[in-house]
Order: C-alpha cells, then sequence, then structure tokens
C-alpha cells in the first residue's frame, strides 16, 4: 500500500487545542508521527523578563488556560523561596482548596474532551455542567471565572466571602452525588473498556525514561506524587490517597482520572473543616519598588497533569532575570505522544492524545 | 546529602557545589565533566531529569546550561528523608561559539529540551540528529531569548513599516 502524509490539526474535529500531528501512514495504520507544536507559542518567558515581579501574574496565568491555579501556585511559590517570605497559615489552607478545586475542574473538563471523542455525549454534558458549578464557586470566591490572579507572593488576594463554606460543600455534595451516575454510564461501560482497553500502552521503564509524570506515570504503578514527596501548602496536614493502576494504558489513565477527583472532593472537605483563623495576606513590600535578592530556585507542584516546576534566577533588581516553567505537557506531548502513535491505527489517534491529557498551550508557553 | 556531595566532590576534580538548601544543591562543574556526573548520578537513582535550561549571563559573555536532576522516589521509599533532592547542575559555555554535547544517550527526555535551547539560544548540541525547529515560525539573526534581543525594538523594526490598511486605501486614491 502508498505511504501518504496526514495532517492531523490544528483545524481538524478531532483534536483537541492549538496542536498538530503530522502521520506518515500506510493503510489506517501509523508508521510515524511528528508532534508540532509552536501554534500558541507566545514567548511568555522572554515577556516576563520585561515585567516586575507582581506584573507577570496575569502572564502566568495564562500558560495553562485549563487549570491555571497551580501556575500561580508554582509562580508564587518561587518568589517567596526568593524573597524569603513565609505564607499564613490560613493563606495555606485557602490555596491548598483552590488548588483542589481547580484540580477537579480541569479533570472534569478533560472527562469532557474523552467521553466527547468517544461518543458518549450525555457524560461529556455532565461533567461541562458540573465544571461550570465550580467556575461559579471561583467567581464567588475571586471575582473571576477562569483566569483567576488570586494567589499572590505573600497569600492570597482575599479572605473566603460569607457564605462560601456552605455553597462549596453544598457543589461537592452535588458531584459527588452524581459519580454513580458517572460510573454507570460511563466508566463501567463496556465500550468504554472496549475502546480503551490495551490502548496507548506504555511500560514503566518506558514511562521513567522519557520523564514522565502525573497520571501516566501513576497507571504505570508508580505512586509518584509531588503533593506526598514534597508537600507544599497544606498537603502534609490532610489526608488523601494517591490512585495508582497496573497496566499504563488510556483506560487506566482515565479511570485515575476518576479517582482523583473523589481525592480532591476529599481534600477540599478537610480543608474546609480544618481551616483556621487568621490573616490571609502578609504585607510585600511596595511592588513597584520591590528588589529581590539575588538567587535561583527550581520548585515543583503536582499541576492535574503532573509535575509542574519552574526555575527562577534573580539579579537582585525589580524584574526576574530568567524565568523557564518546566510543564508536564513538555514531555508527554512530543515524546510520549509520538512513541505511542507508532504502530497505532488512526482511529486511535484522539483516543491515545486525549488520554495522554496534553495542554497545547503548556508546551508553547 | 552530605555523603551524596563527599562522593561528588572525591570522583570528579574541579567542581563547586553550593550550600544546600531545602534539599536542593548547586553544582557547577567544568564542561567536560558535567556528561559523566550526570551519568554517575543516574546510576545513583537519579534517574528523572526534570529541566534543562539557559542563562544568558551578557556580561560575563556566557551562557549557563542548568540540569535539573530529582529521582522518582515514592512516598515509603528506602531513601531517606535526607535525600530527596534536587541537583542543580551547572556549566558555562561560551556565549561567541556555543557548542555542546548532547545529552540524549543518557536521558532520552534531553531531546526536545535540547530542540528549544537549540532554537531560543542559538546553542548546537553536538550529537543531537532532530534539532529541527519547535516552536517559532521564523529564523531570527539573534536568537531570540538571548539577553540582546529586544522584544520591544523588534516589533517596532517589524511592524512598524507595515501600514494600516486604511493608509493604504489612502494612498491608491
Amino acid at each position: 500500500m502508498r505511504e501518504l502524509e496526514l495532517y492531523f490539526g490544528p483545524q481538524h474535529l478531532g483534536m483537541v487545542g492549538n496542536f498538530s500531528i503530522t502521520l506518515k501512514v500506510e493503510g489506517d495504520q501509523i508508521l510515524e508521527a511528528h508532534a508540532n507544536p509552536g501554534w500558541l507559542h507566545r514567548g511568555f518567558e522572554k515577556l516576563m523578563e520585561y515585567r516586575t515581579w507582581i506584573q507577570n501574574f496575569p502572564l502566568v496565568c495564562r500558560i495553562n488556560v485549563i487549570e491555571p491555579d497551580s501556575m500561580e501556585m508554582v509562580y508564587a511559590m518561587a518568589v517567596e523561596k526568593l524573597a524569603k517570605i513565609e505564607v499564613p497559615e490560613r493563606a495555606n489552607y485557602i490555596r491548598a482548596i483552590v488548588l483542589e478545586l481547580s484540580r477537579l475542574a480541569s479533570h472534569l473538563f478533560g472527562c469532557w474532551a474523552y467521553a466527547n471523542m468517544l461518543g458518549f455525549d450525555t457524560v461529556a454534558q455532565w461533567a461541562m455542567y458540573h465544571r461550570d458549578l465550580i467556575l461559579d464557586l471561583f467567581e464567588q470566591l475571586t471575582g473571576a471565572r477562569v483566569y483567576h490572579i488570586y494567589i499572590c507572593p505573600g497569600g492570597v488576594r482575599r479572605d473566603l466571602p460569607e457564605g462560601f463554606k456552605e455553597k462549596a460543600l453544598n457543589t461537592l455534595h452535588t458531584i459527588g452525588g452524581c459519580i454513580p451516575d458517572y460510573d454507570a454510564t460511563f466508566f463501567n461501560n463496556r465500550l468504554f473498556y472496549e475502546r480503551a482497553k490495551g490502548i496507548g500502552k506504555i511500560t514503566r521503564e518506558e514511562a521513567k525514561e522519557l520523564g514522565v509524570t502525573g497520571q501516566i506515570l501513576r497507571a504505570t504503578g508508580i505512586n509518584f506524587d509531588i503533593r506526598k514527596v514534597e508537600p507544599y501548602a497544606v498537603y502534609d496536614k490532610v489526608d488523601f490517597e494517591i490512585p495508582t493502576r497496573e497496566d499504563g494504558d488510556a483506560y487506566s489513565r482515565v479511570w485515575i482520572i476518576r479517582d482523583e477527583m473523589i481525592q480532591s472532593v476529599h481534600t477540599i472537605m478537610q480543608c474546609l473543616e480544618k481551616i483556621p483563623e487568621g490573616e490571609v495576606y502578609k504585607r510585600v513590600p511596595n511592588p513597584f519598588k520591590w528588589n529581590i535578592p539575588k538567587g535561583e530556585t527550581y520548585v515543583r507542584v503536582e499541576s492535574s497533569r503532573g509535575e509542574l516546576g519552574l526555575y527562577m534566577v534573580s539579579n537582585g533588581k525589580d524584574k526576574p532575570y530568567r524565568v523557564h516553567f518546566r510543564t508536564p505537557s513538555y514531555p508527554h506531548g512530543l515524546l510520549v505522544l509520538e512513541k505511542l502513535l507508532k504502530n497505532a491505527s488512526i482511529a486511535d489517534v484522539g483516543n491515545i492524545m486525549i488520554s495522554l491529557y496534553v495542554t497545547a498551550p503548556e508546551i508553547d508557553r | 546529602m552530605n555523603k551524596l556531595k563527599k562522593e561528588l566532590k572525591s570522583s570528579f576534580k574541579g567542581i563547586r557545589t553550593g550550600i544546600l538548601e531545602d534539599n536542593r544543591l548547586a553544582v557547577s562543574a567544568p564542561k567536560d565533566a558535567v556528561l559523566p556526573i550526570l551519568s554517575f548520578l543516574k546510576n545513583k537513582g537519579y534517574e528523572h531529569l526534570s529541566l534543562i535550561s539557559c542563562v544568558d549571563w551578557i556580561e560575563e559573555k556566557e551562557l549557563e546550561l542548568v540540569y535539573v536532576i530529582t529521582s522518582y522516589l515514592q512516598k515509603n521509599d528506602e531513601y531517606a528523608d535526607n535525600e530527596r533532592l534536587h541537583i542543580l547542575l551547572k556549566t558555562r559555555i561560551s556565549r561567541e561559539n556555543p557548542e555542546f554535547k548532547t545529552l540524549v544517550p543518557i536521558f532520552k527526555n534531553a531531546e526536545p529540551y535540547e530542540r528549544e535551547l537549540h532554537e531560543l539560544f542559538g546553542i548546537n548540541f553536538e550529537g543531537n540528529k532532530r534539532l529541527t525547529p519547535l516552536l517559532l515560525e521564523r529564523a531570527y539573526k539573534i536568537p531570540p531569548f538571548r539577553k540582546d534581543f529586544n522584544t520591544r525594538e523588534y516589533v517596532k523594526e517589524k511592524f512598524d513599516k507595515i501600514s494600516f490598511v486604511e493608509e493604504k486605501k489612502n494612498e491608491r486614491a
């Protein structure tokens, strides 16, 4: 059969986000795949060198559209580490609540994308609806639905509004109460099993070799989570589990997303229960005259996709000298995707790509 | 962690280690010691290459390559608590002639990072077979992430020459 070159994306119905893959196919078998990022490269890391420490916040959250809060968190952590600022206890709890809420929102978005791709439109609509409920919470808490610019060096921008706890618990109960419905229609559905089992399989050794983190690594049986290894915010004070699976295929990855959502709901409930009284913001110097001492740091958090790191260098001025984000989608979307697509069939491209949970803006930055 | 520091110092000559802070160890090494150190660390269990970054120290006319190495340790692992480390391995190369050896034979996931640094800083990684464009649309005279590339001046130079649509219409009339 003849070899053909097939362009998958950026203008393709099966493509999520601004991303493209060039496939070399024979029949419907893929011989070779080349990931082709760069459609959304905005050069944020360069732009940040021209802006003060605080001015960078509106840029930082835009790196990952779906889960902006962990980006803000990692940036705030780096600035705090360089400037040696301690964060009040209550602010740490609020940060954990916001991070888990955004993980939940991001996972629901992932469920939407995956279910939609498989043709489970009803489940997709449910997931989108539940994500919207969380965005309502964010609107009440921060004033914005998508980009919150809420976590800042020294704490969070403002305290929990009145009635937030009740509303949050109400929302979490609504979402938690629908899990049996999700299970019955989607996760325990034979069609999902048939379509995802054994697809996009990666072994433990291959995953380690390619620098994989997050669900993809945990789906191969490695219990690696930065919230446990290097606890930040208050993750050492709340009780939660890290779901793992052994098979390393799309089926296990999507199941891990489901299990993590349940853990997130529990974590948020514990944080709302334990949260102490006190201030939420420690005053930082005047942001326009704020010079941070010379130094460098690498901090990392567990975003909804894996290890999110930030390497930051300060040369003692009011602007960062160098900022470099280590985003989880970077190895997943380039190396792992190319590896898994080899010898797969064209019908499985969307299946593999969405189960890897790749976000294009994170790769391009 | 002090153990590792001593081991590194005794096995490799000419390296300097920084102060350990929050389990973060900065190591500066001469150019030719970098790859042996990385493979030594990989055999020690530090098998997760998190990031390869580059800093342009324009006043010293040098580019600094930074390798961030951590381990895939898990909770309740046999590693002691004090061995949970990030290692920032740094080396400096000349700015005029930026050449370095590739890390791909040791860490496979170095490939896209090196591609990115090749594109944004103009560093040539000898032995990396895939230094093709990754993110950018066109080639620039100065690699755009270097400090002497001023984005604001570039925008002025590039886009001020393009006239607005209305102006063009007026010209025609």
